[in-house]
């Protein structure tokens, strides 16, 4: 047999030689931020390094090389001076900040460069309200998502909870014993809410509102409606839509229509379950356990009595067995007002045809 | 200012005087009044309470105060038609205990016997209406309705007025279920009372002696024949057609 030999035609090299060109370019980058990294390791790599700022407080300058290779930033090459942007030569300028929070809230708003919608929504948020009532401790994007060490916020999901446990501790303990906290942390459920599903994410609000109020029940609702995932840990769906039927429910849709602004009382959802604490019903600490049930009734109907519980239907279909005065109200009512109505309008009709042809017959005869 | 009446006609002149016969004392007179003024009151604030999801409703509820409002107006009028109930009832006992009950208004055989008469001429099978005494089986079943169904309402009413209270007595469920019969029970009635009365006194006749007291000759002789013999000691003439000719 004949042997080949393999042969490059002119115009096949051109592409060839852009694509070496264009790969080599795209693999130099990070290459290129390595050396950045490197070069300013020389020196930040040193554990002792650090200066006093003005007001006496130590900014250790020392950064961990393995801290930053996890940053989710070096992995994709963005190097120092992408942040520090003031810091492009040696010997670096002089440090113009009184403290390393001041530092902080100073290099932050360079996240803005590239992300500036989430930086835009954070100017909405509650903790940029706190920032601007004066409480330089208020977080900033740094707080929650590291610096130099900035990891994906979810993952593990139970990281999000932890990164708030930060400044919310307490919080963190009541949720962390609750029915969500305890599947999210324990076996890392994907489907219970953590913090941010109810609050939100850059743009936190106040959950102490109005508004956040009368739009509190649509919060649950958004799992607690949802047959498919309810289903999944066999939990009825139908809670919300029975709730709104509810005299609680009706109230609080009115004032979610006309009145959003205007504080109401009405029972929401997490004014009987609890809030950051909500457990199973059937846990004798639930603040819904029918043990408990009459107390928590009281924190609005105080002068309630133990039959008062009886009262509340919970988020059931009427049934025989649950509430039997109204299954036979329910039954006396789709009988007797179809034959009320039915046999007066019959009766009237009647009345009215005989009386109509007792006219014709009388103008006929004369 | 009056203008004087045009001259006379010469049948004008001729004075023709209708006779009126007593039907209501005043005290009925005025039951009746109070009934129409609290009924008609609790059903206009009680529908936009019963609808409250519904955007009329809304319309008329502008305001939380004004939700507070209506539900003032509908106590005061449950007020008033609780009183007016509890006034009929202690002049029913006073009386009975007097032997000076009229049971005119209590239901009977002959009401059976007259409803299926009735039937009988309204499907074209008797020519005669039945002949019917003050009250007939039409308005008495108007009566003992509303009598059940105003007792059903304010038994209802005050239950959800005061929930806390009722349930130191009654179980939990009680609460629930008189919402739901207070809101149904209502919207019968009031549909009932729209088909059923105003037909009888609206549309068939307009019969207004529960305001006057009287009614005249011809409808009492027509409409109520036995009640005519016994107030005339006249024979009234057997209805040939069951009409007011």
């Amino acid at each position: 047999m004949r042997k080949h030999r393999a042969t490059f035609p002119p115009h096949f090299l051109i592409p060839s030689v852009l694509l070496v060109i264009l790969t080599g370019l795209i693999l130099a980058s990070p290459a290129r931020a390595e050396e950045t990294t490197h070069y300013c390791l020389s020196c930040h790599a040193n554990p002792e390094l650090s200066i006093t700022l003005p007001d006496g407080e130590i900014l250790p300058l020392y950064i961990s090389e393995k801290m930053l290779q996890m940053s989710v930033h070096v992995q994709v090459g963005i190097e120092c001076s992408a942040c520090h942007e003031d810091i492009q030569t040696y010997p670096h300028p002089e440090i113009e900040y009184d403290s390393k929070r001041s530092l902080s809230r100073a290099y932050y708003l360079t996240c803005r460069k590239c992300h500036s919608v989430n930086y835009e929504k954070t100017l909405d948020s509650m903790h940029a309200k706190a920032a601007e009532q004066g409480n330089l401790e208020a977080p900033i994007c740094t707080d929650c998502h590291g610096a130099h060490d900035v990891q994906k916020p979810n993952q593990p999901r139970s990281l999000i909870s932890t990164t708030c446990r930060q400044c919310h501790e307490e919080i963190y303990t009541e949720y962390k014993d609750s029915i969500h906290g305890g599947a999210l942390i324990q076996e890392d459920n994907p489907d219970v809410p953590v913090c941010t599903d109810c609050h939100g994410v850059h743009n936190i609000q106040d959950p102490r509102t109005e508004q956040f109020r009368v739009h509190q029940p649509d919060l649950c609702a958004h799992c607690h409606a949802n047959a498919e995932l309810m289903s999944k840990y066999n939990l009825p769906a139908n809670v919300y839509s029975l709730y709104k039927l509810s005299w609680h429910g009706v109230d609080v849709a009115v004032y979610k229509a006309r009145w959003p602004t205007i504080w109401h009382d009405t029972a929401v959802c997490s004014d009987c379950h609890g809030v950051h604490n909500i457990r199973k019903t059937t846990d004798p600490a639930s603040s819904v356990h029918s043990q408990n049930l009459l107390g928590t009734c009281q924190k609005c109907h105080p002068t309630a009595g133990p039959n008062w519980v009886g009262a509340w239907t919970g988020h059931h279909e009427v049934s025989l067995d649950r509430t039997p005065f109204v299954f036979y109200t329910r039954v006396f009512y789709s009988s007797f007002t179809p034959f009320v109505l039915w046999l007066s309008v019959l009766y009237v009709v009647l009345q009215i045809i005989r009386s109509v042809a007792q006219q014709v017959r009388r103008s006929l005869s004369k | 200012m009056i203008t004087p009446p045009p001259p006379a006609t010469p049948e004008q002149k001729s004075v023709s005087t209708i006779r009126a016969l007593p039907r209501f004392t005043l005290s009925q007179r005025w039951e009746h009044t109070v009934l129409l003024i609290s009924v008609v009151t609790l059903l206009l604030t009680g529908l936009p309470q019963k609808y409250r999801a519904t955007a009329w409703s809304q319309q008329i509820l502008s305001t939380p105060e004004r939700v507070f409002t209506i539900r003032n107006i509908h106590h005061m009028a449950a007020i008033l038609l609780t009183f007016l109930v509890l006034y009929h009832l202690f002049r029913a006992i006073y009386l009975l205990s007097r032997r000076r009950l009229p049971g005119d208004m209590l239901p009977s055989l002959q009401d059976v016997w007259d409803a299926f008469q009735m039937g009988r001429y309204l499907l074209f099978l008797s020519e005669r209406k039945p002949k019917f005494a003050k009250y007939n089986f039409e308005q008495k079943f108007t009566y003992w309705f509303l009598f059940f169904s105003i007792g059903i309402m304010v038994a209802t009413g005050f239950i959800l007025w005061l929930p806390i209270t009722a349930t130191r007595v009654l179980p939990g469920g009680a609460i629930p279920a008189a919402k739901m019969a207070h809101s149904t029970e209502a919207i019968v009635t009031g549909i009932f009372i729209v088909i059923w009365h105003f037909y009888h006194v609206h549309f068939e006749r307009l019969n207004l002696s529960i305001f006057t007291g009287w009614l005249n000759d011809s409808d009492t002789r027509t409409y109520h024949p036995l009640e005519y013999e016994r107030l005339t000691g006249e024979a009234a003439e057997p209805p040939q057609t069951g009409e007011n000719l």
